[in-house]
């Protein structure tokens, strides 16, 4: 199957095409792969993040779908 | 010749063409602050300032000497609960606004349960893993309450890289999203109100019915 995965600040610079830029790109993807498992593939920082998939909330152990809009979105410090 | 010979100019401004309407909608909304630091105390005196009725403050921390060069406090309140500090200035500034004051650090267990009465929700606190717990919590268990985060405002940066910004529908994010404090940018005061004006802005838009972009 395959995901859109957007990736926000400076989780952009993880984009296996290295061009950076918040741009969602397509992921072809085993089928019940998780956004863990997506994670874990890019070798995103474990940092503190928010993760949406098509437009809600969503959380790291839940199963894509094909056609979903994965995006990740790291805060960072400072109030 | 008097520049002026009218004397307009020394004559006060015309009030503005204000609607009664929109004032008593404001005058009826809660928004709850979680953190009362420079984006929490500086958002929370522009809230009442236009019209806000009703605040909840959230902090457990105490006024030190190194939040005066940001944070809306006076040397005169140094080792005071922040929350107190705060609601004692806000009163200064609207004598009849309605306060909640929780000197509390927040946690997923409890957070759902301080914010629920608000309309609105400001997130304002300075770690970024407590920014990433409040909004995964909010939103996953009361994603129809719109929560206003903030990252990325450190720094030396322009001003005008800071904005408001949609993520979700119910998440709205004001930054530059990359300046982190942790990576050696200083925290300045005049990005800090500009990130703080854009959260108290972005919450008078919500609570009266515009959309953010």
């Amino acid at each position: 199957m395959n995901v859109d995965v957007a990736l926000f600040a400076y989780l952009a610079d993880y984009q296996p095409d290295g061009l950076g830029g918040r741009a969602p790109r397509s992921f072809a993807l085993e089928a019940d792969a998780t956004i863990a498992s997506v994670i874990e593939s890019l070798g995103l920082p474990d940092e503190p993040r928010i993760v949406f998939v098509n437009g809600k909330h969503a959380e790291e152990p839940d199963v894509l779908h094909e056609g979903d809009r994965l995006a990740i979105f790291p805060p960072v410090a400072g109030g | 010749m008097s520049p002026d010979p009218d004397g307009r100019l020394c004559r006060p401004p015309l009030e503005p063409d204000d609607d009664p309407a929109l004032r008593a909608r404001l005058a009826a909304s809660h928004v709850a602050i979680i953190g009362c630091g420079g984006l929490g105390s500086n958002a929370a005196a522009m809230l009442l300032r236009s019209g806000v009725g009703e605040l909840t403050l959230i902090d457990f921390d105490v006024v030190e000497e190194s939040n005066l060069n940001r944070q809306l406090y006076f040397a005169d309140q140094i080792g005071r609960p922040k929350t107190e500090a705060l609601a004692e200035t806000l009163l200064r500034i609207t004598p009849d606004a309605r306060l909640h004051l929780v000197q509390h650090c927040v946690t997923e267990h409890d957070i759902v349960e301080l914010v629920a009465p608000a309309d609105v929700v400001i997130e304002a606190v300075d770690r970024a893993d407590v920014k990433a717990m409040i909004a995964n919590t909010l939103l996953r268990e009361h994603p129809e309450i719109p929560l206003i985060g903030a990252s990325g405002l450190a720094g030396l940066d322009s001003a005008n890289a800071v904005v408001t910004e949609r993520l979700v529908d119910s998440y709205y994010l004001v930054g530059d999203l990359v300046s982190d404090v942790h990576l050696g940018h200083s925290l300045f005061a005049s990005r800090v109100m500009v990130a703080a004006a854009h959260e108290a802005h972005a919450a008078i838009r919500i609570l009266l019915g515009y959309p953010e972009p």
